[in-house]
């Protein structure tokens, strides 16, 4: 995980003369934020999911004006003679699916499920592993260790076995799926957060605000936590991508949201059995999942490097 | 399944000819060749049959069971055609009506009332055993009455019963008292000897070594379609050291077929060689072409598909064709597919939509209807494949079978596409303007949920909301299905089960009984319905003297269920079965719903 700013960048004031420049100060947040904003891979992420966001936003305006419903099926016409999927045209840009229903729309009502799921369980997730791993940091003792092995136990489960048991038993919804994924990842923010507390809490500041006076809940959440907000950060933005990809898995192997709702993943299960004969209904949900999946890391990529320019990169800005 | 006959024979004739000929004949012999195993769209050119060779079936899982008491399932009566016979049995013919007919197995001849084996007013059969049939014991020993008694009093034995209990319960004289103190018995062999041994079945009598007389309680004209079942084969003496269908069992197994089981690993592999004692000359049914057969387990249902184009496979064990790949093959016209049967006759009841009578909406028998107008059936006949493998449905009985009743709709719905506007109306006039919601249990492996998602879709237009459940193929009839207090607590208020009759004919046992009649828990009349007029009719029907007299109760049975609207009976189906070109003279045999590996043989 990244480091906290090196101490360098502590702010310092100074005035010139003749000229009467004011240099101003600049925290951490300021630095990494125009860090990021030269970053040209950062931009680009950021625009696709921006554009992804508002497309999804957007969806039920883009139906009305393409003229396709997502759970529009059209045996009739959106299939061929043979009772075939029909590829890419003028009508249907991504071509129809097996009920005939079109590609394209089901595609981007599946951007609303994925980038719920993803931005939900992930927030539900960094906020409970927030407190807990706090908590456990920085009270310590006994509440640590209980807490610390309740993490363990979760993060050593086999998550995809268990999930696929509880929906199993449960019964498949979006609300089901979301509980799932934010179970298994709060765990691992926790530790992180943990292990930040831990050292934070030997800071100087730390010391000053119990000697004053401050309660362990003030302390926690108005001296530390605000420290931690980079790692958070950045934990946050790659684990949107993983649980986007978590929904997909869920939804292929039928457990996820119940059909017709259309999400990536139950749209790649029910092509690939017609790979052979409309490769449009592989390639476009596939397209996009790995689109979004890819926005998002390569975004948390440049949010981490941007706190700490000293780290390893995929692509140089 | 089209079967093409191109006749091409290259004949050398004797006596001296130029070298050109030679060499043009040779030439045109290698194309031949050639052509043939380019694979799809050229069939072999030679179809007589040639002995030989090994069989190779592919399939992801083994049979449920292998004790002929309690083999209930397609696959096992495929090997049950290899390794064992009963009285009397279906030939593997083109012609579905013709396949429907029953022929003689280890009988001489099928008892009727005109050739006198059909006594006391329906109530007796007399059997004439072939000499010459025997089991594959040392030395090869006649297959007796006793055999055929022996199964008869083990039917319904403790450690591994039949499924189908009813056939022979309601139909022999003692056998309904007879399971009941079976059922008390402990599961071990020696126990179960010694019910056997200690207790008579009044109604069936070895009268000596080859004759075989059963005393019925009443009339039965479709008895003799119960003795084709697998659970009528003969039983030799030695079966009974074993513990019926026990592992144990499963190694020892004694045939009077044409092929013996010579290996058998569960989960992964049988091997079939030619049983020494099986003669030709007593079975008009079986020409057993290949010398071997061999199953291997364990693959997934798209893998088979490719070995079998590939052809390192010959046959579908347990898988079928994959229901998307149906109508790219339909359309690249690949012989290797085979749909049966052939003619406007189908195997299978494959979608119909049981209409929760315990709780729910579809108590009311106004909602009920607003269904049967509402469900588009072409789009799900769509959906598995197309006209060629499917109908839509109109009446629970099908085509070609008694009880039939032509050209009948009694809910007209626009050609197959559903009336919406007619079903929103009965809505309304049951109470509900504003259209009702409803839960449609469906299973999640394909085209389930892609049958679900259509069906939906109509029955919305039609004024329904409906939502969807989803469930695996275990839960569905596991959990849902055959467990009343579900349907009770209304988990479910419509489904999509299937139904293959067990034959075909006067076949009203084997659906109308199971799927209208005697609701309850493991009962098949999942929804509920019981009217004491369609029972009846049904009584009536099963007791009638003659299949004439049966065909008039089982029409007015048929009709009274689809006015009383129990079920949505949704399409009609034919199988698929695929084979590698190698394969020869698949006909689609119904009883197994694919082909009969006793009567195909192999090229090159």
């Amino acid at each position: 995980m990244s480091q906290l700013p090196a101490e360098t960048d502590l702010p310092e004031q100074t005035q010139l003369g003749a000229v009467g420049l004011a240099i101003q100060a600049r925290s951490p947040s300021r630095l990494a934020w125009a860090r990021l904003r030269r970053d040209r891979v950062a931009i680009a992420s950021a625009l696709v999911i921006a554009a992804i966001v508002l497309v999804a936003l957007l969806a039920p305006l883009i139906a009305d004006l393409l003229g396709h419903h997502p759970d529009q099926t059209d045996q009739v016409h959106g299939l061929s003679p043979e009772g075939l999927p029909r590829g890419p045209s003028w009508a249907h840009p991504f071509g129809t699916d097996s009920l005939g229903r079109d590609v394209l729309i089901r595609v981007i009502y599946a951007a609303r499920i994925s980038m719920l799921a993803g931005v939900v369980a992930s927030t539900t997730a960094v906020v409970v592993g927030v407190v807990v791993g706090l908590f456990a940091g920085y009270v310590g003792g006994v509440v640590d260790n209980f807490l610390s092995r309740m993490m363990d136990v979760i993060l050593s489960f086999p998550f995809l076995l268990f999930g696929i048991a509880l929906v199993s038993i449960v019964g498949p919804s979006l609300g089901v799926v979301i509980g799932v994924i934010a179970f298994f990842s709060w765990a691992s923010v926790g530790r992180i957060v943990r292990g930040q507390t831990i050292s934070l809490k030997e800071r100087e500041y730390v010391e000053a605000a119990r000697s004053i006076g401050a309660s362990g809940v003030r302390i926690m959440f108005s001296e530390i936590l605000p420290n931690l907000v980079a790692p958070v950060l950045v934990y946050l933005t790659l684990l949107i991508p993983s649980s986007i990809v978590f929904e997909a898995t869920l939804s292929f192997l039928g457990l996820g949201v119940v059909p017709p709702t259309p999400t990536w993943g139950n749209m790649l299960a029910e092509s690939l059995g017609f790979y052979q004969v409309a490769w449009w209904y592989v390639l476009f949900p596939a397209a996009a999942l790995l689109t979004t999946t890819l926005a998002f890391n390569l975004l948390g990529d440049s949010v981490r490097d941007a706190f700490d320019p000293r780290g390893e990169r995929l692509f140089r800005r | 399944m089209s079967r093409r006959d191109l006749h091409q024979r290259v004949s050398i004739q004797k006596g001296r000819r130029p070298v050109w000929l030679a060499a043009l004949v040779t030439a045109v012999a290698l194309a031949t060749v050639g052509l043939a195993s380019a694979g799809v769209k050229h069939s072999a050119r030679a179809n007589t049959p040639t002995k030989g060779g090994t069989l190779v079936m592919l399939g992801a899982s083994d049979i449920f069971n292998l004790d002929t008491t309690s083999g209930y399932y397609t696959v096992t009566s495929m090997i049950e055609r290899a390794f064992t016979r009963q009285l009397v049995s279906y030939p593997t013919v083109a012609s579905f009506l013709a396949q429907i007919q029953l022929k003689p197995d280890i009988a001489t001849s099928v008892p009727t009332a005109a050739n006198g084996g059909v006594t006391g007013g329906g109530k007796t059969y007399t059997f004439h055993i072939k000499p010459g049939v025997k089991w594959d014991t040392q030395p090869a020993r006649q297959v007796t009455a006793s055999d055929f008694v022996r199964e008869f009093k083990m039917v319904c034995n403790p450690a591994s019963p039949t499924g189908a209990p009813g056939y022979y319960e309601t139909t022999i004289v003692g056998m309904d008292a007879y399971c009941k103190g079976f059922a008390k018995v402990k599961g071990t062999a020696a126990a179960i000897s010694a019910y056997v041994n200690g207790h008579k079945l009044a109604g069936v009598v070895a009268k000596n070594d080859l004759t075989l007389v059963f005393h019925l309680t009443s009339a039965a004209p479709d008895f003799n379609n119960i003795l084709a079942m697998g659970f009528s084969s003969a039983r030799p003496v030695e079966y009974m050291k074993y513990v019926p269908d026990s592992a144990q069992f499963r190694q020892h197994t004694i045939s009077d077929g044409p092929y013996k089981i010579v290996k058998y690993v569960p989960g992964k592999e049988f091997e079939f060689d030619r049983n020494p004692a099986w003669d030709p000359k007593t079975d008009s049914l079986r020409h057993a072409y290949v010398d071997h057969m061999k199953v291997t387990e364990g693959l997934t249902q798209d893998t088979v598909q490719q070995q079998l184009q590939a052809g390192t496979g010959d046959m579908d064990w347990d898988v079928t064709p994959p229901a998307q790949n149906i109508p790219g093959l339909i359309a690249s016209k690949d012989n290797r597919l085979v749909i049966g049967p052939s003619g406007p006759y189908y195997v299978a009841l494959n979608t119909y939509l049981p209409l929760n009578e315990y709780a729910g909406p579809f108590k009311n028998k106004l909602v009920r209807q607003a269904a049967e107008y509402a469900v588009n059936k072409n789009a799900i006949v769509q959906i598995f494949g197309g006209p060629k493998i499917a109908a839509p449905a109109n009446q629970v009985v099908l085509p070609g079978n008694v009880g039939y009743i032509k050209n009948y709709n009694p809910y007209p719905n626009n050609n197959g596409n559903g009336d919406p506007a007619k079903s929103k109306a009965l809505l309304k006039q049951a109470g509900f303007p504003n259209g009702v919601s409803i839960k449609l249990l469906y299973q999640t492996t394909d085209p389930s949920p892609r049958v679900a998602q259509s069906l939906q879709a109509s029955l919305q237009a039609g004024g329904f909301k409906v939502k969807l459940v989803p469930a695996t193929a275990s839960d569905f009839y596991g959990k849902y299905m055959l467990v009343t207090s579900t349907a009770q607590k209304e988990a479910w208020d419509t489904a999509i089960p299937g139904w293959i009759p067990d034959w075909f004919g006067n076949n009203g046992r084997s659906v109308i009984q199971p799927l209208f009649t005697h609701p309850g828990p493991g009962s098949s009349d999942y929804s509920g319905y019981n009217s004491p007029v369609t029972n009846k009719l049904v009584d009536n029907a099963l007791t009638a003297e003659t299949p004439a007299a049966a065909a008039s109760a089982w029409q007015k049975a048929n009709a009274q269920i689809m006015r009383d609207a129990a079920v949505v009976p949704v399409e009609f189906q034919k199988f698929t079965a695929y084979h590698s070109s190698r394969v020869q003279g698949c006909v689609f045999w119904f009883f197994d719903i694919n082909c009969d590996p006793t009567n195909i043989w192999l090229k090159g």
